[in-house]
């Protein structure tokens, strides 16, 4: 993982020249490769660490970015303090589902997380209090203001997912380095082992719920910016599937791979748009044979990230 | 406050009607290196997994430290410093050995629920204090060389250190060890009965299963024999080698075939 490092680092430079060299046409594919990514990272939080099947994740969000528009449009809150209701909501709306299912194993976690974003669905489309706006959602959602200083610019928006992103990956540094982060592998290697070894499975299980939920939430915020619009389409149980499958395909736990997966599944589409539909035929092909031929993602994460003064003295 | 480390009462565990273990008792005192045979299937295990809370057992109770524990979660009776190996091998196998043996020092760690995210100079402290305990581990059992190697890459032999390692990583009062010597060669035995032994004598009391009956009546204090889920000998290795209900249960097992 000290290579992932590397390619984190190159990574953030290409992102932070890349608005100097396009137009806003790119800026805008680009600021949305930004925000699917941070929702990936946070999926992979979830799936490629502590390994519970969540097949749920675009609830979290929606939740996020319809906390932001209904803060906004209905009472009026400016954009930057609705940042952090929509991390605090599906933070805790995240704790409050997973806590009763948390003990599922496997497909039935993931059936049952299917049933929450279903629900989720339904109630916004139902306009539930007057507030979500129905099937057509939200619209007219403000430009974000800092001390009267307007950030509605293409480039502003991009910067802001950046940033959003670099925090993103730092924690996820932070996370690989403690006992929380290896908590959750050795939950997800050998469950009855990690109870043996002390740690208690359901409470490091709820805290990848709770972290990838308000990361999630903090994507659709600035989703919710970027489009200045929210509806019920951008959340459904189809693009839960692409999140998961981003992460199954790319590489479980995987910086890269996560990277490459959100690549293909929403930027190539934006680039070859004209090829319309013939192109999820070609997706879809393309996930079939990554799951025969390598069925642990395209680039699997590498483990053995251990301080370098205990692989010295090796050659007695 | 008893004399007894662990204590087994009475303990009767069915699985679907089918009796596993069958009001069965025993003591463990502090520092002894006790051990228990029977024929296959005779239960062992699962009173292995009765004592760490793996299964609850329907009747008896199991006292550590003279406290009930019986129908603790898994992870509440390692924090209480029973920890185990398994007789077949759980490690995490695609990640490395050292993280392996790290995940014992996790309820040594005192880190908080907020460095999963952001991390402070004390919990730094506390990352490099628990590597160098495992740097420790892994030359004892001389495992240096193989730490950054995923442990599932590694022969058997290897794989049962690196569980023992593990589990006192944690700095158990009580190790329990399931089957340490089942594939293992000769040689590897010898070394592990050696091994043993020296943890004991850092203060640890050991709990095994072994079916190596050299070993464990070179190796072992006490020892409990059960078969069919009941306790049908117990005392010391010269006792118990010539008891004559012993004799039977293991020879007398061969000529029903």
């Amino acid at each position: 993982m000290r290579q992932s490092y590397k390619i984190a680092i190159i990574f953030l430079i290409v992102m932070g020249f890349f608005p100097l060299f396009s137009n806003s046409a790119w800026l805008a594919v680009g600021t949305t490769f930004l925000i699917y990514a941070i929702v990936a990272f946070s999926q992979d939080i979830i799936l490629g660490r502590a390994g519970a099947f969540q097949m749920g994740h675009a609830l979290f969000f929606g939740l996020g970015a319809y906390t932001t528009a209904i803060l906004n449009v209905h009472y009026g809150v400016p954009i930057i303090y609705t940042f952090i209701p929509a991390i605090i909501i599906p933070l805790f709306i995240g704790i409050a589902l997973a806590g009763p299912i948390i003990h599922l194993k496997g497909d039935y976690l993931l059936v049952a997380t299917i049933g929450f974003n279903i629900i989720f669905i339904q109630v916004i489309q139902n306009d539930i209090f007057g507030l979500t706006g129905g099937p057509n959602g939200i619209f007219g959602i403000d430009v974000v203001r800092i001390f009267g200083v307007e950030f509605m610019s293409q480039r502003a928006i991009y910067y802001m997912s950046f940033t959003l992103l670099a925090l993103t990956l730092l924690i996820m540094r932070n996370l690989d380095g403690s006992k929380y982060g290896r908590a959750m592998f050795y939950i997800n290697k050998d469950d009855i082992a990690a109870q043996s070894m002390g740690i208690n499975v359901r409470y490091y299980k709820l805290y990848a719920f709770a972290l990838g939920s308000a990361i999630a939430g903090a994507a659709g915020s600035m989703f919710a910016i970027q489009y200045s619009a929210v509806s019920p389409e951008a959340f459904n149980v189809i693009q839960s599937i692409m999140f998961f499958t981003i992460v199954l395909v790319g590489g479980s736990a995987s910086l890269p791979g996560v990277l490459i997966g959100t690549f293909v599944m929403f930027v190539l589409p934006e680039i070859f748009r004209e090829f319309q539909t013939a192109r999820y035929l070609v997706f879809g092909l393309a996930m079939i044979l990554t799951m025969i031929l390598r069925p642990r993602g395209v680039w699997p994460v590498k483990f053995g990230n251990i301080p370098n003064y205990l692989k010295k003295k090796d050659t007695k | 406050m008893s004399d007894f480390l662990l204590e087994i009462k009475n303990v009767s565990k069915f699985f679907h009607g089918l009796v596993a273990i069958d009001d069965l008792s025993m003591k463990v005192k502090k520092g002894q290196i006790y051990g228990i045979i029977g024929p296959n299937g005779a239960g062992k295990t699962t009173l292995f997994n009765c004592i760490t809370g793996l299964y609850k057992p329907e009747k008896g109770d199991i006292m550590w430290e003279g406290k009930r524990i019986n129908g603790i979660a898994p992870y509440k009776i390692a924090e209480l410093g029973i920890l185990r190996t398994f007789q077949t091998i759980r490690l995490f196998s695609e990640m490395s050995v050292a993280e392996n043996i790290m995940s014992g020092r996790h309820i040594k760690s005192n880190q908080r629920w907020y460095n999963g995210i952001i991390h402070t100079p004390s919990m730094i402290k506390d990352e490099k204090k628990n590597w160098l305990k495992v740097g420790e581990l892994m030359d004892f059992f001389e495992l240096r060389k193989y730490a950054t190697t995923p442990a599932g890459d590694l022969s058997y032999g290897l794989q049962r250190r690196i569980e023992m390692a593990r589990a006192l990583a944690a700095e158990p009062k009580l190790l329990i060890l399931d089957e340490p010597a089942a594939g293992l060669n000769e040689n590897e035995t010898i070394k592990l009965a050696q091994t043993i032994r020296e943890v004991r004598d850092q203060g640890v009391t050991i709990l095994m299963i072994e079916h190596d009956m050299d070993m464990v009546m070179s190796l072992c204090e006490y020892i409990t024999v059960i078969n069919f889920g009941a306790k049908i000998s117990e005392g010391e290795p010269s006792f118990v080698q010539d008891d004559p209900v012993v004799v039977e249960a293991y020879i007398g097992s061969d000529e029903d075939e």
